[in-house]
């Protein structure tokens, strides 16, 4: 009985410590992370999936313990496209929630709003989604993990020359994604030898494009090269049937874009796009979204929120804890789901790996690399 | 928690002003601005087009004022003796046409991607310049309320063939309202753009306009305090609402739409239940004159 009695107080003792150890280890503080997206107002789709891949990659670190036994935990804000808004959230989240980062979904223009804040602060912004130029000049507190636009663009314009296009016309958004995009896509669309014979920048948000489209009717183009988001894409695309306009559409990131109508899109649509997205972290990662939202096609803001919190955690898990150091630093080896991540001193990325992709039977396929 | 504080009250200051301005042209007034965002852009822009083409503080803030007040005259004088209707939406489009002239000239300042300006980067100086910069405005707007001028301004409210049979022009008081009005949220618009040190036309839509909208009207048109109070209201709901958000563990999207669910029943509710606005304007008592 004496023996029994010693070996319950054993096995007691010894089931005390694990789970003090284990309640040590889910007591440490969480390292609160901010996310400021557009959940309602503009661009609420493209927002919605680069928070889920943030999940998605918070959940895969908790998974494995945290960072050094901290548990990531996300405070999530919605900006509403405004600039006023983004400010209420970005000062929220430095001075009360005490975040050492705060990950951004654009446009350009709120970012760059909140840029010198976090600047003040001593604070880092992860960029997933604008493109301006104008965010390099916050070195050490603004990191992207989007390209800029001039690196896709290029790229496009020369994919498309070398199709064999001898014009073409532009239609893409007018705000400093599209027309930065188009810019670098005509100069070197130009300097193979292309003609282009009109250029498109619509407002965004309206319920049809036809006066902005028409004139692709009169100008006959060979081919249209483009970029935009889902709603505004649908819309054009329908409007461009509409019109009877055959052409073959030329895309910069083509898989942001939303297909109107399958059958008539098919073969018609392709471009150039990030090319992580096809590797096996990027499979992973999709098949982590499918699991835990279900089997809706994830946007590439999936895979460029989930790099964005995979490099803040490899920052803070460094010695030394996070810093714009460690942040600067979170990239050497790292193979996201975007594909390895090269910035330049000023923390904007270049040199990322580009897919050459079409429209297929009712989905985008990868066939080949640029 | 202090800094948050801080800089929420600064803008609360900063778009009071503007509500103010509001006020003096329609609640005291009866113009029906529905560009009212453009004398605050244009506010903005004067240092924005001075930081982008190297030039000083000061001259931005000149410049500013100065397109606020000729801007303030050349949209009124086309559709200043027609009827309100027309007033709305020249206004409307005026800002709206500001707004897509600074996306599409980038030599301007910067078009979409906006410039970057002199920041004011201590929060405690912002707050003061704010609440200073208030200050001063409600004290001007008192003035010109208790003065023969607003008493003037409220009958043209009401009827401005009654104006004109005083022999006074109803076109002259609206165009002196119309540029104090413009100047004072021109300088709201001037000090948020050192507040933020970032100018872009995203800043400036046709929401920001109706958003001050409602703010006057829950606090009460011809109610000075209530401009303030509502501009107050207004922001208090929008970012208390983030604090309810966290507290709730929903999913974050349908938190973010419950955000502005609750936004709108709360005004619904305040406008059904205080029509007069939440600092009704106040009855001029005037002493009859005896015979």
């Amino acid at each position: 009985m004496q023996r029994f009695i010693h070996s319950m107080v054993g096995a007691g003792a010894v089931a005390l410590a694990f789970l003090s150890s284990g309640a040590q280890a889910q007591s440490k503080e969480p390292i609160p992370i901010g996310v400021i997206a557009n959940l309602t107002g503009m661009d609420v789709k493209t927002s919605t999936d680069m928070v889920r891949g943030i999940q998605i990659a918070a959940d895969a670190v908790n998974k494995d313990g945290g960072v050094d036994g901290q548990p990531i935990k996300l405070i999530i804000e919605d900006a509403q496209y405004k600039t006023q808004e983004a400010l209420n959230a970005a000062t929220k989240l430095y001075d009360v929630d005490k975040v050492p980062a705060v990950i951004m979904f654009g446009g350009s223009s709120i970012e760059l709003a909140v840029a010198p804040i976090a600047k003040q602060k001593g604070k880092i912004i992860v960029n997933t989604s604008s493109s301006s130029a104008k965010l390099g000049d916050f070195p050490g507190t603004v990191y992207s993990v989007l390209p800029l636009d001039d690196i896709v663009g290029k790229a496009l314009g020369e994919w498309t020359a070398a199709q064999g296009v001898k014009s073409a016309a532009f239609v893409v958004p007018n705000n400093t994604f599209g027309t930065g995009l188009m810019d670098a896509a005509a100069t070197a669309f130009e300097a193979k030898g292309g003609k282009i014979v009109a250029k498109i920048a619509y407002s965004e948000g309206q319920p049809d494009y036809r006066a902005d489209i028409q004139q692709l009717v009169s100008s006959k183009p060979d081919a249209i090269m483009t970029t935009g988001y889902g709603d505004d894409s649908r819309t054009i695309f329908k409007d461009a049937r509409t019109l009877g306009l055959k052409q073959v559409w030329y895309a910069g990131y083509p898989s942001i874009l939303t297909v109107e109508n399958e059958a008539w899109m098919n073969g018609h649509l392709m471009g150039v796009d990030n090319g992580g997205l096809s590797g096996d972290v990027a499979k992973k990662v999709g098949a982590d979204y499918a699991a835990k939202f279900g089997k809706e096609e994830p946007l590439p803001h999936v895979f460029y929120g989930y790099d964005a919190l995979m490099l803040i955690a490899r920052a803070a898990a460094a010695p030394g804890g996070f810093s714009a150091t460690t942040m600067a630093k979170s990239i050497d080896g790292y193979q996201g789901a975007t594909g390895a991540i090269k910035w330049d001193v000023r923390g904007q990325r270049i040199d990322p790996p580009i897919d050459v992709i079409s429209y297929k039977d009712g989905k985008f396929v990868t066939t080949g690399q640029q | 928690m202090l800094d948050f504080l801080v800089f929420a009250v600064t803008m609360i200051a900063i778009w009071s002003v503007v509500a103010l301005s509001l006020d003096l042209q329609f609640g005291l007034c009866g113009l029906v601005n529905f560009g009212q965002i453009l004398p605050f852009a244009l506010g903005a822009y004067g240092p924005a087009i001075s930081a982008a083409h190297g030039g000083s503080i000061s001259a931005g803030l000149a410049l500013g004022l100065a397109m606020a007040a000729v801007g303030g005259v050349l949209v009124l004088a086309p559709v200043g003796r027609l009827s309100q209707d027309y007033w709305a939406l020249v206004s409307l489009g005026a800002s709206e046409i500001f707004r897509l002239l600074m996306v599409n000239v980038t030599p301007i300042a910067g078009g979409q991607d906006g410039t970057a300006v002199a920041r004011v980067s201590n929060p405690l100086a912002a707050l003061g310049l704010a609440l200073g910069l208030l200050l001063a405005m409600l004290l001007l707007a008192r003035r010109i309320d208790r003065s023969p001028l607003g008493r003037l301004m409220r009958v043209l409210r009401e009827d401005d063939l009654l104006v004109a049979t005083l022999g006074r022009n109803p076109f002259r008081v609206q165009a002196l309202v119309t540029v104090v009005a413009w100047l004072m949220a021109a300088l709201a618009g001037a000090l948020y753009a050192h507040v933020v040190g970032f100018v872009a036309p995203s800043s400036f839509s046709v929401a920001e306009t109706f958003i001050v909208w409602t703010a006057l009207i829950l606090g009460g048109a011809g109610s000075l305090l209530g401009a303030v109070v509502g501009t107050a209201f207004v922001q208090f709901i929008s970012v208390s609402t983030r604090f309810l958000a966290a507290w709730s563990g929903l999913p974050f999207d349908l938190v973010a739409n419950l955000r502005l669910g609750i936004f709108g029943v709360v005004l619904v509710l305040v406008f059904l239940l205080r029509r007069e606005g939440l600092v009704p304007e106040r009855k001029v008592r005037v002493d009859a004159v005896g015979p």
